[in-house]
């Protein structure tokens, strides 16, 4: 019988995976809640299930899932990111109802989810990490003590985490001995409230890093191989919006090293499936474990673009108990890729998200190494109740010249209105100096305000069909009169 | 070979005209656009025209300057000087010709020398010959322009204003020609301006023929009007006793107060063996033919009045005020009186101020005057700033004679002798600080504008920064034919509308439905090229809401102007606040000047007072009664201790 796969997401993610699945010759099976009643991911896919009204509940409600999963014989689910993704219980509850998870099991999801843990095994596996602690004692004088103490020996600044965070959320900067009191009770109410346990953790912050993440493909026998890097350090307020296949740094011996020991990272843990080790490259070229993220990532298409390598697809595959039909030596990196997540938000305005308003334009663009991985479409109203991303655009080029070129003409060919979005915004960042020469690090957005001084233009014949309507409107021409 | 093109010198021009065995022409388009159309033809109709009409083989096409620069970015927005650029690339052999007010430029009053000569000198790059004029026919206001455009090595016409009456003599204009050529040299196209189309046909050919026979060598071009449906008789004269050159438009768009037909010039004057020298007939009858199509779109800029208009000879109003005098007048609700207006109070205004041209701005201040004495019951009674300018000597002095002590008293007041000696006189202008007007434009319009831009601003600041701002947000709008920019009544359901833009891309727009919500805002649906696009339109004003200000009689904005309270006098706009709160006035001091019909007003302070606050700002419109200013005058104070 033809195998079944259910897609536990929405949005742009379950349309790649909804596309592995039906190339695999399998069901696809979209499920939504009700303010996804019009999106892309149901049309496309073979089946589709409502799951409830939502919003944000039912996706990340497991015993709907799990249900309707049995109900419709399906063989697999696939998380994709966000939502349930990363959450322990729900690869437990595949695993308790003969449904395939795709992705690692519920102990690897759980050990490398918790931070200390993570960090304990890691520091066995004797793998480099930014100087930290064990979770803080619950006894506030005594954590207050030892948190001075660590302070101390590794100097500010310091970061205080929540154990159970990720993300990007749960995190909070102390860069004095006064401030550590404070910080440390708003920290664990943060994470209390965020992440139902108010266990936090510190770090040495590393000044203005280099994120630099690491592929990982692992089978059930034990053979883990690395699709190489890929270079996150364009974030705002610690969230991606740019992400570059392979990382720009020139020490080639540097970046072998620290595919090396995402390996043995992803080994140590047990890791199976698709998973991300990333990394922080301070300016000396230290580089840092920080985490594994245990799911696709959203930017794993750059990875795809340099590697040839269908990540989802593999990932289905080896679920499934196949064995990886590659080794490390045939991993080849060719060119660059660069991806830039085009999201319905307001740059100029805080990147406020612009759900709830209707594309009434949407023309993208084409042509010899583009890629699209979206889920909008003429028409379209975009829920209010879900993250803004609208399509991830990925451009490949032989050489980073190239490659920033063909981004560039592709977001000046983009046509989305409605919402507004980040392209403008984004066409300003291609045309950057510093972001051409390609050597930028984590606090690139915030040393580059200007990028945000920019004026929407609109099309010349929209501008003139405008004057069109309000001739129509007004029975004559107002500025004729 | 006769034919003229645009880069030849202005010795050689002048060398072929002379040589010519016949007469030539010039296609006042420009004119025939602000005379029978208020200005509008768009420049989408010129370029249709503009193979054609390259063809034609015309002396010069004048396509640019009188009050058209105004209204380019005012109501056809497009700009003056990428009309001349785009029809530049469409006629590359045709000399582009412009009409240029003197000291007023294309505008109304006086502009500092500076302001002058940067704009002469940005248009010169696009304009061959510069028809200049000035209506007291006072030298000296043309003479910076003069200067700039001889600079930029282009042809000069200086005018002489044409008119009729016992002053109007032959020896009269002979010695105004003497006057020009002591300080232009001989190198010039000596113009004779009959803005009104005034005059028998041979009383312009006794002033053509007084004229050559002094200055037998002096190249003339004769430019008249149609309005009494006789200026075909008085171009003839005017080439029978020696006129070079003379004025004509296309006859598929000719009209009543414009120019006369180019083939009917050619034709009158051939029964008398004279050549138009360079004009292919042929191409005359194309053109007209290429734009006959588009006339229908802008019957709506037509005259009020319909028919020729004789009685010009009796009020003398020039041809291109003729519709927008109408226009006010049916705006004004006193059409009705426009007889007694024109035959009755204009020509008496016009003697008692001296027989002087009525022409821009002076045709404005005969008609405003006229206009005012016939509404406003007293005569003089209610005199515009602009009067009282040319009372005082500021436009330059009165040709033939002054007006009637009466006049003066009743207009300045009881000193009027002692205003007359302190005030009087033509005033030096000060030079504008232009590189604080760039500064000033550039926080406008947010961006560095170019210098073309800043001429564009300093003619008219404030429409040029709406001209602007609407391009911004409309685009190149020149691109739409007028069935589309002048369309009325809205689209059908759809309607399919194509254009090109102006980056050759051709488009599709087809209407779809409109729909109104309950707050009365209201969408409308297009499609844009295959995409479905709306447009939110805003809920219309009902007038007489409840936001909307009472209108207040006359009589009582004198009781609360006399408290301190200054309201508005009329419909206008404020040109300039001319005091700060806290600044302290007295009774007869300029509060604000408002604009209306082009004429300025300063409104005084009718008590000593302190400035308590403004309400309006320069560029508001402004009702009858509207609240502009608050004085605290003594009393106040006095009752609020």
């Amino acid at each position: 019988m033809k195998k079944k796969i259910l897609v536990a997401n929405r949005g742009e993610i379950a349309c790649r995976i909804i596309r592995a699945i039906q190339e695999l010759g399998y069901t696809a099976v979209a499920l939504y809640e009700t303010p996804d009643k019009a999106a892309l991911h149901i049309s496309v896919a073979d089946e589709a299930i409502w799951i409830g009204d939502g919003p944000r509940c039912d996706y990340l409600n497991i015993d709907k899932i799990i249900k309707v999963a049995k109900s419709h014989n399906v063989d697999a689910i696939h998380p994709g990111y966000g939502f349930l993704a990363e959450n322990p219980d729900f690869s437990q509850a595949c695993a308790d109802n003969d449904i395939i998870f795709v992705g690692p099991t519920a102990e690897v999801i759980q050990k490398l989810g918790d931070k200390v843990t993570a960090r304990r095994i890691m520091a066995e596996a004797k793998i480099p990490m930014v100087p930290g602690t064990d979770n803080l004692p619950a006894d506030e004088t005594e954590a207050v003590k030892m948190a001075l103490e660590f302070a101390n020996r590794v100097k500010y600044p310091i970061m205080l985490k929540a154990t159970a965070g990720g993300g990007g959320r749960g995190i909070r900067q102390v860069d004095n001995d006064g401030q550590m009191k404070e910080q440390l009770q708003i920290a664990r109410a943060e994470a209390k409230a965020a992440f139902s346990s108010d266990n936090v953790y510190m770090e040495k912050v590393v000044v203005k890093p280099k994120h630099v993440e690491v592929q990982i493909i692992a089978d059930q026998f034990g053979n883990t191989v690395h699709l190489g890097t890929r270079d996150c350090s364009i974030q705002r307020r610690n969230q991606k919006l740019v992400e570059i296949a392979p990382s720009l740094i020139k020490d080639k011996k540097l970046l072998d090293q620290i595919c090396d020991t995402a390996v043995r990272a992803a080994k140590a843990a047990n890791y199976t499936n698709a998973g991300t080790v990333e990394f922080l490259i301070d300016k000396d070229m230290n580089y840092y474990f920080m985490e594994i993220n245990t799911r696709i990532q959203v930017e794993h298409t750059v990875t795809e673009m340099v590697t040839g390598v269908d990540i989802v697809r593999t990932q289905i595959k080896l679920a499934f108990g196949k064995e990886l039909l590659f080794t490390q030596d045939d991993v080849q990196i060719r060119g660059h890729a660069i991806e830039m997540r085009i999201n319905a938000e307001d740059p100029q305005n805080d990147f406020m998200p612009e759900g709830g308003k209707t594309v009434t334009t949407y023309r993208s663009p084409g042509g010899y190494g583009v890629r699209l991985d979206g889920f909008v479409y003429q028409g379209f109203t975009i829920p209010q109740v879900y993250d803004s991303l609208l399509v991830k655009l990925t451009v490949f080029g032989l050489s980073w010249n190239e490659t920033v070129d063909r981004l560039r003409r592709c977001l000046s060919n983009y046509v989305i209105t409605g919402p507004k979005t980040t392209i403008p915004f984004y066409l300003q960042l291609v045309n950057e100096p510093q972001f051409q020469s390609g050597d930028f690090d984590t606090s690139y957005l915030e040393n580059h305000p200007e990028l945000l001084d920019y004026k929407e233009d609109d099309s010349e014949v929209n501008k003139l069909a405008a004057l069109i309507a309000e001739i129509h409107h007004k029975g004559k021409n107002p500025y004729a009169a | 070979m006769d034919r003229i093109v645009q880069g030849m010198h202005i010795k050689e021009v002048l060398k072929t005209v002379r040589a010519a065995d016949g007469y030539y022409i010039t296609n006042t388009a420009r004119d025939l656009s602000q005379s029978d159309f208020k200005n509008r033809i768009l420049l989408h109709t010129d370029l249709m025209a503009a193979e054609a009409r390259e063809k034609a083989g015309y002396f010069s096409l004048e396509i640019t300057g009188g009050a058209s620069v105004h209204v380019d970015i005012l109501r056809k927005q497009v700009d003056p000087f990428l009309k001349l650029k785009l029809l530049r690339e469409a006629m590359p052999n045709t000399m582009f010709q412009t009409l240029c007010r003197g000291v007023n430029l294309f505008g109304y009053r006086p502009y500092p020398q500076n302001v002058i000569r940067l704009t002469v000198r940005e248009f010169a790059k696009y304009v061959d010959v510069w028809r200049v004029f000035d209506f007291m026919n006072y030298i000296p206001n043309m003479q910076a322009v003069f200067e700039e455009v001889q600079e930029a090595g282009k042809i000069l016409e200086p005018c002489i204003c044409f008119s009729t009456g016992p002053e109007h003599t032959d020896a009269f204009y002979v010695d105004k020609v003497a006057e020009i050529l002591a300080v232009t040299g001989e190198d010039i196209v000596l113009c004779i301006k009959n803005h009104g189309g005034l005059g028998t046909p041979t009383r312009l050919g006794e002033l053509v023929r007084a004229i050559k026979d002094k200055y037998p060598e002096l190249v003339l071009h004769y430019h008249g009007h149609n309005t009494d449906g006789n200026d075909i008789g008085r171009i003839t004269e005017a080439v029978l006793n020696g006129a070079n050159i003379v004025d004509a438009a296309d006859h598929s768009f000719t009209g009543f107060y414009g120019p006369p037909p180019v083939l009917g010039v050619m034709q009158s004057l051939e029964g008398y063996g004279h050549k138009a020298v360079t004009v292919d007939a042929e191409a005359v009858i194309a053109t007209s033919d290429a734009i006959r199509d588009e006339r229908p779109h802008y019957d709506l800029f037509e005259s009020q009045f319909k028919g020729f208009l004789p009685t010009v000879q009796i009020h003398k109003l020039p041809g291109g005020a003729m519709g927008s005098s109408l226009e006010q007048a049916e705006k004004g609700g006193f059409l009705d009186k426009m007889p007694d207006i024109l035959h009755k109070e204009l020509p008496l205004v016009q003697k008692e101020l001296g027989n002087y041209w009525s022409v821009t701005p002076g045709s404005q201040i005969l008609w405003t005057t006229a206009v005012a004495n016939v509404q406003g019951g007293e005569r003089y009674g209610n005199a515009s700033g602009d009067l009282r300018n040319l009372l005082l000597g500021k436009y330059g002095p009165f040709p033939f004679y002054k007006p009637a002590d009466w006049i003066y008293k009743k207009v300045l007041g009881p000193d009027w002798q002692q205003i007359l000696e302190t005030e009087g006189g033509v005033e030096d202008i000060e030079d504008m600080d232009i590189a604080k007007e760039r500064t000033i434009l550039t926080e406008r319009i947010k961006r560095e504008p170019s210098e073309q831009e800043l001429v564009l601003y300093l003619q008219h600041p404030t429409d040029a920064v709406e001209f602007f701002k609407f391009e911004e947000k409309f685009g190149k709008v020149y691109v739409l034919p007028p069935a589309i920019f002048l369309k009325r009544g809205g689209f059908a359901l759809g309607e399919e509308i194509t254009f090109t833009d102006h980056l050759g891309k051709g488009h599709l727009v087809s209407v779809g439905p409109a729909q109104m919500d309950e707050e009365g805002e209201t969408t409308i649906y297009l499609t844009v090229d295959h995409h479905n696009r709306s447009y939110v339109m805003p809920a219309e004003h009902v007038v007489g809401s409840v936001a909307a200000e009472p209108e207040i009689g006359k009589e009582e904005i004198e009781e609360l102007a006399a408290v301190g309270d200054v309201r508005a006098p009329y419909t206008a706009n404020v040109c300039e606040i001319s005091v700060e709160v806290g600044q302290e006035v007295v009774a007869g001091d300029t509060l604000i000047v408002v604009e209306a019909m082009k004429m300025q007003t300063p409104v005084v302070a009718q008590v000593d007072g302190i400035v308590k606050s403004i309400t309006v700002k320069v560029g508001d419109a402004v009702k009858p009664g509207a609240k502009m200013v608050k004085l605290n005058t003594g009393a106040e104070e006095a009752e609020g201790e």
